[in-house]
């Protein structure tokens, strides 16, 4: 913390309330730095521009992980030590597939909930200044900072959208 | 989208979003009740129950359970494949109906998913013990040994079943888990314990609700949920081959696969239809798990009943259609007809029969008989995997090598031990974890009658 009461936050009751605010102050130019809700609002998702490569990450985690599993399989059953199972031929591909499947399945949840874990920042004992309390309950709260916003403005206009409170922090 | 006009709302009562958060975390805060001890009382003492016959076991061998030569899998094995089963119903409810976009999921896919958990834990002890020497399993794991190196058969179901077992529940864990991060910290910020706030924060891991947050979480619950929908039917396909693959008459057949499957779906909406009407008895958690709920999966147990149905007829068409003399014998006269016609019997109308009494929509409405029909089905699953293990075994191709096979105390009390340890755990849930999502709820709240825009 810089100097204390740097951020405007505007707390709203509903999910119409909030949507409508956000849209028009988007209309206004007005930077929103952060918008807090007790569940995911798509309106306000999409509006923020906020953009996650978690899918297409995803993607590649299953690709790198397909590939390892597959090199490994054969390098075990066909190149370090092939065993002689009633004269089956070591490179059995089709049976390779079954393992193959479920350890890229596994790779590419823990690989994600780590990539998920780093990007959003949520790992246990994080410290993050948490500007309401409601925001995890029943209030759609937003973050604006004041070195960009224009105060006084900002808050007339914060009232008239329908914020039930309007708190510096 | 949901049409609430056709079919209702999903949350009755027109709860405010405060109102959802403080109803469904209540038990956290309140007192524990009388029947939640006893139930925990009568859970720890099976869990001890079971935790000797676990000594005994490892201690003397697997010589102190009734398998034999002949009957190398007893109830080890059926009870394995039950709670894999039962386990199959958290990720078939949070995926599948989430990709079918059933919104009513929101309030049962927590409980369903904490089920999942457990029962997959459960599962797990059974193959660990049957392995007899359970302090060589690390040899299970193929990594670079002293002993060859000599590396695991990749061509055995056996250990492919030991690596989906041992994903699926890491998997299954991880996303319950994912789903509750937003619900701790809805207690993090409601609670007025310090205990609390520093236990629940702790594992809400400082999630805030922001926008970033909830879209790589969006992200990320696609992502888990698409790869898991595989894992659903793969899981319980693998466990299939356990038996498809070997060449014993009743076992080997292509049907294995999708049977297997849906008998876990099926075992496991029962469960989760126990679990949800104990809720609805002990919790008042009413206006959430709504009678229509209920009527949603009983919905779909008739349908997957009559999907079993289908199958155990199948088998039984195939064998006769085949003329196979061993297949013959083993579904007429050791199944339908002979030794084990209890077994048979019961599976067939305990799974077939009983449950297509919810055609019938004044039966469905009914708790206390749609409670009763869970259990049947319950029971009636485990016959059915008796069927398959116990009875095909016992009487294969050599009529000098038949057996038979009871189970000793020991076995029975492992099974006991299993039972109280999945009590024991679905308890702690009711009281310690929000046990419905509060944030799903939250989000299907909006979809109310007559709702003014």
């Amino acid at each position: 913390m810089k100097n204390d009461k740097q951020h405007i936050i505007g707390v709203f009751d509903g999910e119409e309330t909030l949507v409508n605010a956000f849209r028009e102050l988007k209309k206004e130019k007005i930077e929103i730095s952060d918008v807090f809700t007790p569940f995911p609002i798509h309106e306000v998702l999409e509006g923020h521009g906020r953009k996650s490569n978690i899918i297409t990450l995803s993607w590649f985690f299953g690709l790198f992980a397909a590939l390892a599993v597959l090199s490994f399989l054969y390098y075990t059953a066909v190149v370090d030590w092939p065993l002689n199972y009633g004269g089956k031929p070591s490179s059995a591909f089709p049976s390779f597939i079954v393992i193959t499947i479920v350890l890229t399945i596994f790779s590419v949840t823990i690989l994600s909930l780590f990539t998920f874990s780093v990007r959003a920042k949520l790992w246990p004992n994080i410290e993050k200044p948490i500007y309401h309390d409601g925001a995890t309950d029943d209030k759609f709260v937003i973050l604006f900072d004041k070195d960009k916003v224009d105060e006084g403005k900002l808050k007339k206009l914060l009232k008239d959208l329908g914020a039930t409170e309007i708190i510096e922090k | 989208m949901y049409k609430t006009e056709i079919r209702g709302p999903l949350i009755l009562g027109n709860k405010t979003l405060g109102q959802i958060s403080d109803e469904i975390t209540s038990p956290i805060y309140q007192r524990p009740k009388m029947w939640w001890l006893i139930g925990m009382g009568i859970s720890s003492v099976m869990m001890l129950l079971g935790f000797w016959a676990i000594y005994v076991t490892i201690a003397t061998g697997i010589g102190s359970w009734g398998v034999n030569n002949t009957v190398g899998w007893g109830w080890a094995i059926i009870n394995f494949v039950w709670w894999i089963g039962i386990g199959h119903a958290g990720t078939a409810f949070s995926i599948f109906l989430l990709i079918l976009r059933q919104e009513w999921r929101s309030s049962v896919n927590r409980a369903a998913e904490a089920m999942t958990v457990v029962a997959v834990g459960c599962a797990a002890i059974f193959p660990a013990l049957h392995m007899g020497r359970i302090w060589d399993a690390f040899f299970i794991f193929p990594y670079p040994n002293t002993r060859g190196p000599l590396w695991v058969n990749y061509n055995s179901p056996l250990f492919w079943d030991f690596i989906a077992i041992s994903a699926y529940l890491l998997i299954s864990a991880s996303f319950w888990f994912l789903g509750m991060i937003p619900d701790f910290a809805t207690i993090r910020d409601t609670t007025k314990s310090k205990v609390k706030k520093a236990v629940y924060g702790f594992f809400a891991m400082g999630w805030r609700g922001s926008s970033g947050e909830w879209k790589r979480y969006e992200g990320l619950a696609f992502v888990l949920g698409g790869i898991a929908a595989v894992l659903v039917v793969s899981v319980h396909s693998i466990v299939s081959t356990d038996f498809a693959v070997s060449i014993e008459p009743g076992w080997h057949t292509t049907l294995f696969p999708p049977y297997f499957v849906v008998g876990a779906i099926f075992s496991g909406f029962a469960m989760v239809m126990t679990l949800m009407v104990i809720i609805r008895k002990f919790y008042k958690l009413n206006d959430f798990i709504t009678d229509r709920h209920l009527d949603n999966v009983a919905k779909i147990l008739v349908y997957i009943s009559l999907i079993m149905g289908t199958a155990y007829l199948t088998e039984v068409f195939i064998a006769w259609y085949s003329a196979n003399e061993y297949e013959l014998f083993t579904f007429f006269r050791n199944r339908i007809t002979g030794e084990y016609t209890f077994q048979f019997w019961a599976m067939f109308v305990c799974n077939a029969l009983i449950p297509q009494l919810m055609w019938f929509k004044k039966i469905r409405r009914n708790i206390n008989i749609v409670f009763v029909i869970s259990l049947f089905i319950n029971i009636g699953m485990w016959y059915e995997r008796f069927n398959i293990v116990v009875t095909s075994l016992a009487k294969d191709y050599l009529p000098s090598a038949w057996a038979s096979y009871t189970p000793t105390f020991v076995e029975i009390s492992v099974f006991l031990g299993t039972l109280g340890i999945f009590a024991f755990g679905v308890l702690l849930f009711f009281k310690y974890i929000p046990m419905i999502a509060i944030h799903e709820v939250k989000m299907v709240n909006k979809f109310k009658v007559n709702k003014k825009r």
